[in-house]
């Protein structure tokens, strides 16, 4: 199998994001993806990334944010790792999807959909960095 | 990403073509909002050509439909890829927006 494993190291900015896309794109076209599973898998990348460089840091400097994407068997494997403050979006409160739009709010959206999408997700503390790392089943594509 | 504008009697037919996520979605946010701005109370989302859609994206849809709403106006999305509606259907923002499978039936809508 080509392309094993790929790591990067993206700046905290959302114009990074067509980097980490096309990454995925190019791993998922390579172990045969079906186009919902990538877009899936792109989806909960690109909300995982934005939360982070959203409220992962109180200054501005530039942070790097490594991912590393891997797969292993029947499940492609995520792992970020960032040096923001705390945060462990597996313990994050889910959004009301029932209330009426007045009172509907955005918050958490899009870990609700990165929750539903993933199979699998493991928050970690180390040190001061957090790692996450997120598994989807990638059988029957 | 880009937004085509359409009038069709006094309703706005906005179609997005490629992808709305988080850098895109500033963009159709202006556009959506200029529309309602200029008085316009029926807009239709055409989604035939969009192949991406990120909680970026429902953020703006939400906030235009709620701004729409105090005007008695009202957004209906139409002709969305199957994969895309299923992003709908899981942030539940199918019982806020009328979806219809073309811009024929949208047009109904009003």
């Amino acid at each position: 199998m080509i392309g094993d494993r790929v790591s990067l190291e993206l700046k905290n900015s959302l114009s990074e994001l067509s980097t980490l896309r096309k990454s995925l794109e190019q791993f998922g076209e390579a172990l045969g993806l079906s186009s919902k599973i990538l877009f899936e898998i792109s989806l909960s990348m690109e909300e995982l990334f934005s939360n982070i460089i959203s409220y992962g840091y109180a200054d501005d400097a530039v942070h790097w944010i490594k991912v590393a994407i891997s797969h292993e068997d029947e499940m492609l494997i995520i792992r970020l790792e960032d040096d923001g403050i705390p945060f462990d979006p597996l313990k994050a409160e889910e959004p009301d999807c029932e209330c009426p739009i007045e009172q509907r709010k955005i918050g958490n959206l899009g870990i609700h959909l990165t929750k539903k999408f993933m199979d699998d997700m493991v928050y970690e503390r180390q040190g001061n960095r957090n790692i996450l790392t997120v598994k989807k089943k990638i059988t029957g594509t | 990403m880009e937004v085509v504008e359409k009038k069709q009697n006094g309703i706005c037919i906005l179609g997005l073509l490629g992808r709305l996520d988080s850098n895109t979605s500033p963009e159709f946010e202006k556009k959506i909002f200029e529309v309602i701005e200029d008085g316009t109370k029926s807009v239709i989302v055409d989604f035939e050509s969009l192949d991406y859609i990120s909680s970026a994206g429902l953020r703006v849809l939400l906030k235009a439909t709620k701004e729409l709403k105090r005007s008695d106006g009202k957004i209906v999305l139409c002709s969305m890829k199957e994969y895309i509606k299923e992003v709908f259907e899981i942030a539940g923002f199918v019982s806020l927006f009328p979806i219809v499978s073309s811009v024929g039936d949208a047009v109904e809508e009003f």
